[in-house]
């Protein structure tokens, strides 16, 4: 049996590595993570008040939900003037975080620092317009700045606490946040042009974007009453479930050969990890939010899904290039939302943080991250020590998914007789926007 | 900036951690001039896909940026084999400098069995084996230059490229950076020359240096959790009752934590003046304890919760004497972890 | 374990708990052989460091001896002491090191007796508590 270890995945978060074994003429790929983060491990018997602080290790928007659980625990609402603020820095991190993903896409093309066309023999056609990147790295910047001025750092934010936020924005900043939700939204409209004709339409139509994800079943997030809907492969509604009942729902399951647990739905039990039996599995992110037909409601948004259908066709969508695009529409409508509230009556207040009284013993909280929902259970001992933490994140949720795209692209690949680095390239390119 | 054959080959690996010290290197590349003018990266995974083998036919990597903490067999064997490679190697992050957050598993005993897995089967590829501690970077191979953080501050991590990977030429950005590291450092860094081996990119005093809040008297009356009532602005945190690790640690942040509300947790690691941060604190903090009644002060201390966790949360696989690794000795023995 | 002997430190002042460990010395007071005594001038010069570095360093306990409240030659000194002891106290034991492993005791330099019953039963009672165990990760 030979196997080939595809290390180190460009735009890959997670420490991952596709590993693929040969036997017989067959190709099995196995899609690893290599190293634990063990959230539940570091995280019992710290004080639950450091919690949104620990699990920020997993990504920036775990802040956000450890503190929407924490005022849970304290049975307290957050003042108006912190609920914009937190709701501000969530809208900057998803704008920062598809963007970054985004422009990790077009580094393909023109990468100041790798030499060649990394999609291997494909000839570009197109020319991109001149300082298309450095227009985006200046954006992103510019995200990156809101993040900071809204979290407190510029990447690990710290100002979500129990309650509320930390502190008051200062004068200097209404006006900054003001033209940095301006210049991202303008730049995210005249991008979304770009993008749609040249990059996507193109891809789709050349093919290395055309490649289908596999049919899974969805699970996206009801925010206003916090429910979770089910739908089939097909995008057809099967049920909704309150965010407390999803570990009723929804079983953990591991396997010797990755370090990230899998979500599955109990109702079918585990099965194996095939792309033909998948109705035991879900996905979450941008791209079933985009399916489920979530109403964006900036019209820009809405004019992309709009664009999105009258290019690829009616919704749901399982292309890769949708996969971009849902990304897109999220951009836009993050940017919409962040000129909406990036204003001095939305972030000022009299108040920081309603304080809690004490803790209750059990809370939970679910917010939509940029990557999908996120949801998060801590339970706590008569001290405010944490016992146990409970995280179901997108990285969890889409394992499955992930693992699947990177058996099907090896065994499209195998198919074509592609050699190994091009079908590195073609896996980094199918896991990026998930 | 001269261009061409003088380019610094460099590499940047993450072990176990996050992306964000990369994010961060990524960052500078639109803060500053592009980096590309002066460095070659022959070896960058996340960034560029590269494989291992791309360094084979590379000769010496001039520079080799390590982030992430050493948590599995395959994060020491990357360690060896970029140590080996590179002329110089700079542990980025509190990860790879102290052992970062990854590091508390070292004090957490595993919870309950989880579910049991299925037993791997052999046409299952293997897993790299968990090491039996977290480890940091340095106590694995000998590291050159250290910045710490989680992540690390733009000028700082600037001002390590500038000295690392540059070419002698000291933009003016590096104000700030050096102004904040100590003078050894600082005057290698203005006139192109390598800092001693060793060297830390942060400052030499403790984050009260820097902090912006005011210090009155520290007195210790009673210990308050942080999510209980204290001023967000103004008056330092420790003098109101919280546990700020500040006292503790290296300053060159600039106290950005604490600037917006939050108490220190001491990411940039001990100052050199302090052998163990923990102990340090103990100190600080009995010594203000408003009170000469033994009773009195026991059940003051009964109130603080998660004393190992909040005083080394970055810092257990090296900073702490009872549990830490020993730094592995480098070339030249004046590596001050 | 039955051939476990524990080795203790023993920060003593030299003021008071010195001169009573000298005096036991000079008495003849029956004491086990596990202490090794480090002279401080005063109890409240004993640096948590210190403390934690002994542990390091294997010992298997540390005393730190000092003058009874208000007979300090330095006035406060082992209030100072009195203040540290219970948040160290309570940091060795998050680290694994037992409460019973490190003690603060008030032994005037007129009590020989006290000083030799003290560690004895110190060294005893870490005898009975064995060898310290390792805290180690798991997955």
């Amino acid at each position: 049996m030979k196997t080939i270890t595809l290390e180190c995945l460009r735009g890959l978060e997670a420490p991952a590595r596709v590993a693929i074994r040969r036997q017989n003429g067959r190709c099995q790929a196995y899609l690893q993570t290599t190293s634990p983060r063990p959230l539940a491990q570091l995280c019992r018997r710290r004080p639950v008040e450091e919690l949104p602080r620990l699990v920020t290790l997993l990504s920036p928007a775990h802040h956000l939900a450890a503190a929407l659980a924490l005022d849970r625990l304290g049975e307290v609402t957050p003042p108006e003037m912190a609920q914009n603020m937190r709701e501000g820095l969530r809208l900057a991190l998803t704008y920062r975080r598809h963007l970054r993903k985004l422009y990790f896409l077009l580094l393909a093309w023109e990468n100041p620092w790798a030499n060649g066309d990394s999609l291997g023999s494909r000839r570009r056609s197109h020319t991109f317009p001149p300082r298309l990147m450095d227009d985006a790295w200046r954006h992103l910047s510019l995200a990156q700045e809101a993040v900071a001025i809204l979290g407190g750092r510029f990447d690990h934010p710290v100002t979500a606490v129990a309650g509320g936020v930390s502190r008051f924005l200062k004068e200097e900043h209404y006006a900054r946040l003001a033209v940095i939700a301006g210049a991202c939204r303008d730049f995210a409209l005249s991008f979304s042009d770009f993008l749609a004709s040249q990059v996507f339409l193109w891809g789709r139509e050349e093919g290395w974007l055309a490649a289908e994800l596999p049919p899974l079943p969805s699970l996206t997030l009801s925010t206003p009453e916090e429910q979770f809907v089910r739908r089939d492969g097909r995008g057809q509604e099967q049920e909704r479930f309150t965010a407390a009942a999803l570990w009723e729902k929804v079983g953990r399951h591991q396997e010797p050969w990755t370090y990230e647990d899998f979500a599955y739905f109990r109702e079918q039990g585990w099965q194996h990890l095939e792309p033909t039996s998948v109705d035991h599995l879900f996905a979450v992110g941008p791209l079933p939010r985009l399916n489920s037909g979530t109403p964006a409601s900036a019209p820009a948004a809405v004019g992309e899904v709009e664009r999105l259908c009258s290019v690829l066709g009616p919704l749901p969508r399982r292309e890769l290039a949708a996969a971009y695009w849902a990304l897109l529409v999220d951009l836009l409508q993050a940017a919409e939302s962040m000129v909406e509230l990036y204003t001095p009556e939305k972030l000022t207040g009299p108040t920081l943080r309603h304080i809690p009284a004490g803790w209750g013993r059990e809370a939970q909280a679910v917010v939509e991250s940029p990557a999908g929902w996120l949801f998060i259970q801590v339970r706590v001992d008569e001290r405010g020590l944490i016992e146990d933490l409970q995280l179901l994140d997108p990285a969890t949720a889409n394992n499955a998914l992930c693992c699947l795209v990177a058996q099907q692209v090896v065994a499209a690949a195998a198919a074509a007789n592609l050699g190994w680095q091009d079908t590195k390239k073609r896996l980094e390119l199918s896991l990026l926007p998930l | 900036m001269k261009q061409g054959a003088n380019k610094k080959k460099v590499a940047v690996y993450t072990a176990t951690g996050c992306r964000t010290c990369e994010h961060a290197m990524v960052d500078l590349h639109y803060e500053v001039n592009p980096l590309t003018h002066w460095a070659e990266v022959v070896f960058w995974p996340y960034l560029l896909g590269s494989a291992w083998e791309d360094l084979n036919g590379e000769g010496r990597v001039d520079v080799c940026f390590f982030a992430g903490a050493v948590q599995t067999a395959d994060d020491q064997a990357a360690a060896v084999r970029l140590r080996d490679k590179s002329q110089i190697l700079v542990a980025v992050g509190a990860c790879a400098a102290f052992g970062g957050l990854p590091g508390l598993a070292n004090l957490s005993p595993a919870g309950p069995e989880p579910e049991a897995a299925p037993e791997p089967s052999p046409e299952m590829p293997p897993l790299p084996p968990l090491l039996p501690k977290v480890l940091a970077l340095g106590s694995v191979v000998p590291v050159d230059y250290v910045v710490p953080g989680c992540p690390p501050t733009p000028p700082l991590l600037w001002a390590a490229f500038q000295a690392v990977a540059g070419l002698g030429t000291a933009p003016a950005r590096l104000g700030y950076a050096a102004s904040r590291l100590p003078g050894p450092v600082a005057e290698a860094l203005a006139a192109g020359l390598l800092p001693p081996r060793g060297s830390v990119f942060a400052g030499d005093k403790a984050v009260c240096a820097s902090c912006s809040r005011v210090k009155e008297e520290k007195l210790f009356r009673r210990v308050l959790r942080p999510y209980q009532a204290y001023e967000e602005s103004g008056r330092c945190l420790l003098e109101q009752g919280l546990i700020c690790q500040g006292v503790a640690t290296r300053e060159g942040c600039g106290g950005l934590c604490t600037a917006v509300g939050v108490p220190c947790r001491g990411c940039f690691g001990k100052p050199p003046a302090i052998v163990d941060p923990g102990a340090k604190m103990v100190a600080a903090i009995s010594s203000t304890i408003d009170s000469s009644d033994a009773e009195e002060i026991a059940c003051l201390a009964e109130d603080f919760v998660d004393l190992a966790g909040t005083f080394y949360r970055y810092l257990l696989p090296s900073q702490c004497l009872l549990m830490a690794t020993p730094m592995t000795v480098g070339k030249h023995e004046d590596h001050n972890p | 374990m039955s051939d476990f002997e524990p080795k203790i430190i023993a920060f003593l002042c030299n003021w008071c708990s010195y001169v009573a460990a000298d005096a036991a010395g000079v008495s003849r007071f029956l004491q086990k052989p596990n202490v090794r005594v480090i002279r401080v001038n005063c109890s409240g010069m004993v640096d948590p460091t210190y403390v934690l570095q002994a542990f390091a360093l294997g010992a298997d306990g540390v005393i730190i001896g000092g003058c009874w409240p208000g007979d300090c030659h330095y006035i406060s000194g082992n209030i100072k002491a009195m203040r540290r002891a219970p948040l160290l106290k309570k940091l060795l034991s998050e680290l694994g090191i037992e409460p019973a492993r490190f003690r603060l005791e008030w032994i005037a330099a007129s009590e020989p007796g006290p000083y030799a019953r003290i560690m004895n039963e110190m060294v005893d009672e870490i005898r009975s508590l064995g060898p310290r165990r390792e805290m180690r990760a798991t997955a």
